[in-house]
């Protein structure tokens, strides 16, 4: 396998702290906070969304060649660790879930915390599916909900940018 | 949201459940929220700014934050967001569960009121006998039609004649009447039943199991309704021996602290086990710190599932930690086990027989010298202890090594290490667990503080004036023995 070759782009309204472990072609959208000691590991490239929020120690891997396309407004919550090649928009992903590279989410789905979603055969998940508890149940949400929390979602995404540069070094992207 | 002192009365009446805000979901018992109705969307959620505040639009709704079950999906909304469990007892009241329930209660209401009438002339009766379990023992020595009768009972009936009379029951509807009513049970779940495909889409044993006022249909997870969250008591525990409070929780609902709290973890010392061959370095005296302030339970030493070879001897230590400010003096015991007939054990547990001595716990230690390490006294190991199950080459392994390993190996501070030997038989399986009698005596200054009484386990023996001796039984668990032959390769 040839070495990675790094290249990260970083959209200047994006907060990446610079104590995160990033590899591969990663591009972050405006908006998005990247915690410290995050991870994303890109072995294909990586786009990430705008808005989103992936907190300590939650890791992104793509192992495909194809591009990860990482939507809008996605939680990744501490601990968690994605390899599903799509994320659309507005999903959550709880404490220490995690996802498998079989699986593909579409916009408002949220998996639980600590839930394990690993289908053998390649699977998407349709809008508002929701996976929660021990043995990882699924059922659908009524979406019912959805405009406030979109609003928290925001407004937590905004006081991270403003708090974390106070108490961060933050990382540029290369042409930055 | 466990958060008020409840009346007795109201308790009653609320039948343990909480009168106010508080439910639990259906679907995964999770604490509901209620939360107001959504805005109206924008076109586009995304290119809008920031909405100013969400204003608690009416209708409020029951919402779930873990599996996202909302009570809208069942048709419950609230017009405000206080008083819920009024506006949903109406849902309750009306279940046929509950109906029936009351009827039942009517029914025998005035037969518990004749049977109290009845315990009150005979006040020899046992305390635990109050006026229902009195009533449902003496409908249950009923006579059964056609079946024979039990000779002895009848002079007892005779006695309690008007006891034994209660009118039969006419339930509100008859039994298997329901399905007609579209009330579950009939026809319409079995062919719901018979046309079923995933597992889904059955609510399971649990909801059913804690929706006891369910209505309709007990099989469709959407027809769950929200319950009310069952109230929790707090209770103190008191010494069987001598009522002594030994713990006693605070008033307060909100409150998780404890006004008396007398565990057994602060005053027995400290066990930890290590294997030297698995774990990196033995334990360290900051460990063991740790592990004191923590409160660790001194039965919860497993450090970790390691695998044994068969036929093979391993040390390990077991270090013990004084939690007391005097003195102890530890005697520690392997019991053996009884194995079923012709059957050697597994394994052979060797431990020093002879009395060791752990130093008294102080705030602040002074690091002067330590104590010098404790000279084998490898006379004193029980040499019969676990002997006999051995073969003739595995004691001669025995009684090398036993040397170096077994006794007091390092005494610092207030934790004392002993060393001890674990030999595993050539076809031994399973856990290397054993039970372990811990003895120790210490001498105490004060006659006051003797409120170590408690554990079941303990058993307090008045040895001399002032000397207490308690001992213990506790588990240790060394790890799994690996067949040689699986693991033969890997050595």
């Amino acid at each position: 396998m040839p070495p990675i070759k790094d290249k990260f782009t970083i959209h200047s309204k994006a907060v990446v702290c610079q104590d995160v472990d990033l590899k591969g072609d990663i591009t972050i959208g405006a908006g998005t906070v990247v915690h410290p000691k995050a991870t994303i590991l890109a072995i294909g490239p990586i786009v990430i969304g705008q808005n989103c929020i992936v907190e300590e120690s939650a890791i992104i891997v793509n192992r495909r060649k194809e591009i990860m396309r990482i939507g809008d407004d996605n939680l990744f919550e501490i601990g968690c660790r994605v390899e599903s090649p799509s994320i659309g928009n507005a999903n959550t992903i709880s404490t220490r879930a995690r996802l498998h590279h079989t699986v593909r989410l579409t916009s408002y789905c949220v998996v639980g915390p600590g839930c394990l979603v690993a289908p053998i055969q390649d699977e998407t998940f349709e809008d508002f599916t929701v996976v929660y508890g021990a043995s990882s149940e699924y059922r659908l949400w009524s979406g019912r909900g959805k405009v406030q929390e979109m609003d928290l979602r925001r407004k937590h995404a905004e006081y991270l940018r403003e708090m974390l540069p106070k108490f961060n070094r933050l990382r540029r992207g290369d042409n930055a | 949201m466990r958060c008020h002192k409840v009346p007795s009365a109201s308790v009653r009446a609320e039948k343990n459940r909480c009168a106010r805000n508080c439910f639990l979901c259906p679907l995964c018992r999770n604490t509901l929220s209620v939360v107001p109705s959504d805005p109206p969307e924008p076109e586009d959620p995304r290119l809008s700014p920031i909405a100013t505040s969400t204003i608690g639009e009416p209708p409020f709704f029951l919402y779930c934050n873990f599996c996202r079950w909302d009570s809208a999906d069942v048709g419950i909304v609230f017009d405000k967001p206080t008083g819920l469990a009024v506006q949903l007892q109406k849902y309750e009241d009306s279940a046929p569960d509950t109906l029936e329930f009351e009827r039942l209660k009517e029914h025998f209401e005035q037969f518990i009121r004749v049977s109290n009438a009845v315990a009150s002339n005979h006040p020899t009766g046992s305390n635990h006998m109050n006026s229902i379990t009195a009533a449902a023992s003496s409908v249950l020595s009923r006579d059964i039609p056609g079946v024979a009768k039990y000779s002895g009972r009848k002079s007892k009936s005779d006695k309690h004649n008007n006891r034994d009379e209660v009118p039969p029951y006419r339930s509100r509807f008859e039994a298997g009447a329901n399905g007609i009513l579209g009330q579950g049970g009939g026809e319409n779940d079995v062919s719901f039943l018979a046309t079923l495909e995933d597992i889904s889409e059955v609510q399971t044993l649990e909801q059913r199991s804690i929706s006891k006022f369910s209505d309709n249909s007990v099989t469709v997870p959407s027809d769950l309704r929200p319950l009310r969250i069952p109230l929790h008591s707090k209770k103190s525990k008191r010494c069987p021996s001598c009522r002594h409070i030994l713990i006693k929780p605070e008033q307060k609902a909100q409150s998780v602290k404890y006004k008396i709290k007398l565990v057994a973890v602060n005053y027995l010392p400290a066990i930890t086990v290590t294997l030297p061959s698995f774990a990196p370095p033995a334990p360290t005296l900051d460990k063991l710190k740790r592990s004191l302030t923590a409160k660790q339970n001194p039965e919860d030493e497993k450090t970790g599932p390691f695998q044994m070879q068969a036929g093979k001897t391993y040390p390990f230590h077991i270090a013990l930690t004084n939690p007391l400010y005097d003195l102890i003096t530890v005697k520690l015991s392997v019991q053996r086990t009884a194995q079923p007939t012709g059957k050697r054990p597994a394994f052979a547990v060797s431990l020093p027989a002879a009395a060791f001595p752990i130093a008294a716990y102080a705030e602040a230690w002074e690091y002067e010298d330590d104590d010098e390490m404790f000279d084998n006294e490898t006379d004193d190991i029980d040499e019969l202890l676990e002997m006999r199950g051995l073969s003739p080459p595995e004691r001669e392994v025995r009684a090398k090594t036993r040397n170096k390993t077994v006794g007091v190996l390092e005494k610092k501070a207030n934790t004392t290490v002993i060393g001890g030997e674990v030999v595993i038989g050539k076809d031994g399986r399973g856990d290397v667990k054993f039970n372990m009698l811990v003895s120790y005596t210490y001498r105490s200054d004060d006659i006051g503080s003797s409120e170590v009484e408690g554990g079941a386990s303990k058993t307090p023996k008045a040895l001399a004036l002032e000397t207490k001796t308690f001992s213990f039984y506790t588990v240790v668990d060394l790890g799994v023995i690996v067949p040689k032959d699986e693991s033969g390769s890997n050595i």
